[in-house]
């Protein structure tokens, strides 16, 4: 009985990571920018979908920093011709989540396209043992997964706590307007996020990828995993929404001891639901200032 | 013969679809609400049809029951939402849609899960009576949209939408306008949901795709917010765009993404290069 608990607990830990993973760069992005970055998922797909692409070609190593640097352009390539457009014409949060929307679409569609609808798996991922840890299963991949996350999140909260760069990108998260009159670019602050969020979102993309199956909609189920973590930690804050996103995968994992399994993804959604309704901050963070 | 049958399919879609969009216009452009859950009541009334219909119900009660089930829909998700605004209120919508698609696939006792619900009998045996049907339906929905458009109401819900603390000075009670416009809009989709599950006779989870919400909001989009009228055009310009690209002999498998990129794409390029629309009178939020 009490493996059967410590497995759904390490299950938890492991989905809670994946969602950390994508929570974080979608929060980051969501703090500096401003709006909700719904096509973060279509980046994580992505990095998933590259790293398929490029382990059939190249091996392991090379392959998976192809698979970072195309997705990180991906990435770019999105808000330079999305994005920056609407910035330019003073576009209201509102109008940037419902054009993220579309291009989450827009990418699930574009890797239908492209790679067929039928379930892929990244051939990498053939040889990957199993352990054994009192009573419960993991395999090497979860291992890394749990690894990669914690070194991944230190040294985010590092970045944003103890350099200059991280210093600024927190200015122009607190107030664009004054840390542009301290000679902060709000521009390259933009361009920096962009790329250290993809970039996390690739690297959540290709583990995830790695340890589960790609599909093309996989983007739009991640990242309402991903949000909803953030907004149950509170979108505003990177850590907060990495806590959030591990409190989801626990209590998803937990959850289905008593439910059906099948209502996993209802546990999330409702969830949400009365995180909007009740604390929409969530649990960590600021009152969102909408544009 | 067979292109004649072809235009009456797409004129019956169309119907539906000028039906989703004048509805979602209803709470998008003319209360201000970003809701992201209209795609929901589309499923629920195309649920409640299925699982009606199915158990032997008269047409006439099915169609009744949808209507109120999608009104009803719209009011429960109106309440816990009456405080959000914005963002917020469009995740909170989004979520319900997720919830709904949720409920459809896994209380598979009612909806039979991702199986879905076939055999739907047919409101009438030819095509041509049906969208003789539909069509009307969607007249008489019009018109009953562009008269409460114009009216007090209407106007009233226009001043929800452009400042929420002038018309609440005035004494009006935005949270039953908001309730009011949700509800309305709610129950116009869900008897598009009856007209749906009517045609295509096979209702499924796929009722509740992203993919139609976003083909809604370009339709909306395009039209111009607070536009009826631009409601009206945009969903049959929309529609009936990517239909060429059946003929160039794309395989099917093609046919169904590309479509939802092209509508992605009306949507983007419209949002950033003419946010207005064709005819609306206001941008998004």
């Amino acid at each position: 009985m009490s493996s059967i608990l410590f497995q759904l607990l390490l299950n938890g830990i492991i989905a809670g990571a994946i969602y950390a993973l994508v929570a974080a760069g979608f929060a980051l992005i969501c703090s500096v920018m401003k709006f909700m970055h719904f096509a973060h998922g279509g980046v994580v797909a992505a990095g998933a979908y590259f790293l398929y692409l490029f382990s059939l070609w190249f091996s392991p190593v090379p392959a998976v920093l192809l698979a970072l640097i195309s997705t990180i352009l991906f990435g770019l390539l999105m808000d330079w011709s999305v994005y920056k457009q609407l910035r330019k014409r003073h576009a209201s949060s509102a109008v940037l989540l419902i054009a993220s929307i579309g291009l989450m679409i827009l990418t699930s569609n574009l890797i239908l396209i492209a790679f067929g609808a039928d379930v892929k798996t990244i051939p990498l991922a053939q040889n990957n043992p199993v352990f054994d840890i009192l009573g419960a299963r993991i395999t090497l991949i979860q291992i890394i997964i749990i690894i990669t996350s914690i070194v991944l999140f230190g040294a985010l909260y590092y970045l944003m706590k103890c350099t200059r760069l991280g210093k600024a990108l927190r200015a122009v998260a607190d107030n664009n307007s004054i840390a542009q009159t301290v000679g902060i670019n709000p521009d390259k602050m933009y361009l920096t996020t962009i790329i250290i969020g993809s970039g996390l979102g690739a690297i959540a993309g290709m583990l995830i990828g790695l340890e589960q199956n790609l599909y093309p909609h996989m983007g739009l189920a991640l990242v309402i995993k991903g949000f909803t973590g953030a907004v149950i930690g509170g979108v505003t804050s990177v850590h907060g929404s990495v806590l959030g996103a591990l409190l989801l995968g626990m209590v998803e994992n937990l959850g289905i001891w008593y439910l059906p399994s099948g209502y996993k993804d209802a546990i999330a959604f409702v969830l949400l639901f009365i995180f909007l309704l009740v604390k929409p901050e969530g649990i960590l963070g600021k009152r969102f200032e909408r544009g | 013969m067979a292109f004649s049958a072809y235009l009456i399919h797409l004129g019956i879609l169309a119907c539906m679809y000028v039906m989703l969009s004048m509805s979602l216009n209803l709470a998008l452009g003319f209360t201000g609400m970003l809701n992201l859950g209209h795609v929901a009541f589309f499923g629920i009334g195309a649920y409640i049809t299925a699982i009606l219909s199915m158990a032997g119900l008269p047409l006439w009660l099915t169609f009744i029951i949808a209507f109120i089930g999608a009104l009803l829909a719209g009011i429960l998700l109106s309440l816990p939402t009456s405080r959000l605004r914005g963002d917020y209120l469009a995740l909170a919508t989004l979520g319900f849609t997720f919830i709904m698609a949720a409920i459809a696939r896994n209380w598979q006792s009612v909806t039979r899960g991702a199986l879905g619900i076939p055999g739907i009998p047919r409101l009438v045996a030819s095509n041509e009576l049906y969208f003789v049907w539909i069509g009307l339906s969607t007249v008489i929905i019009a018109s009953l949209l562009f008269w409460l458009t114009r009216s007090r109401i209407g106007r009233t819900l226009q001043a929800i939408r452009d400042d929420e603390l002038g018309a609440m000075v005035l004494g009006k009670n935005v949270f039953a306008y908001r309730m009011l416009a949700l509800a309305v809009s709610a129950g116009i989709a869900g008897i598009a949901g009856f007209f749906f599950a009517h045609f295509i006779t096979f209702v499924d989870p796929s009722v509740f795709s992203i993919d139609d919400l976003i083909l809604m909001f370009s339709m909306v989009i395009l039209g111009g917010l607070a536009s009826l009228r631009g409601s009206v055009i945009a969903s049959f310009i929309i529609f009936l765009l990517p239909e060429p690209l059946r003929f160039i002999g794309f395989p099917s498998s093609i046919v169904g993404p590309a479509r939802a990129i092209l509508f992605a794409l009306i949507l983007i390029l419209m949002l950033i290069y003419k946010p207005r629309g064709l005819f609306g009178k206001v941008d998004l939020a």
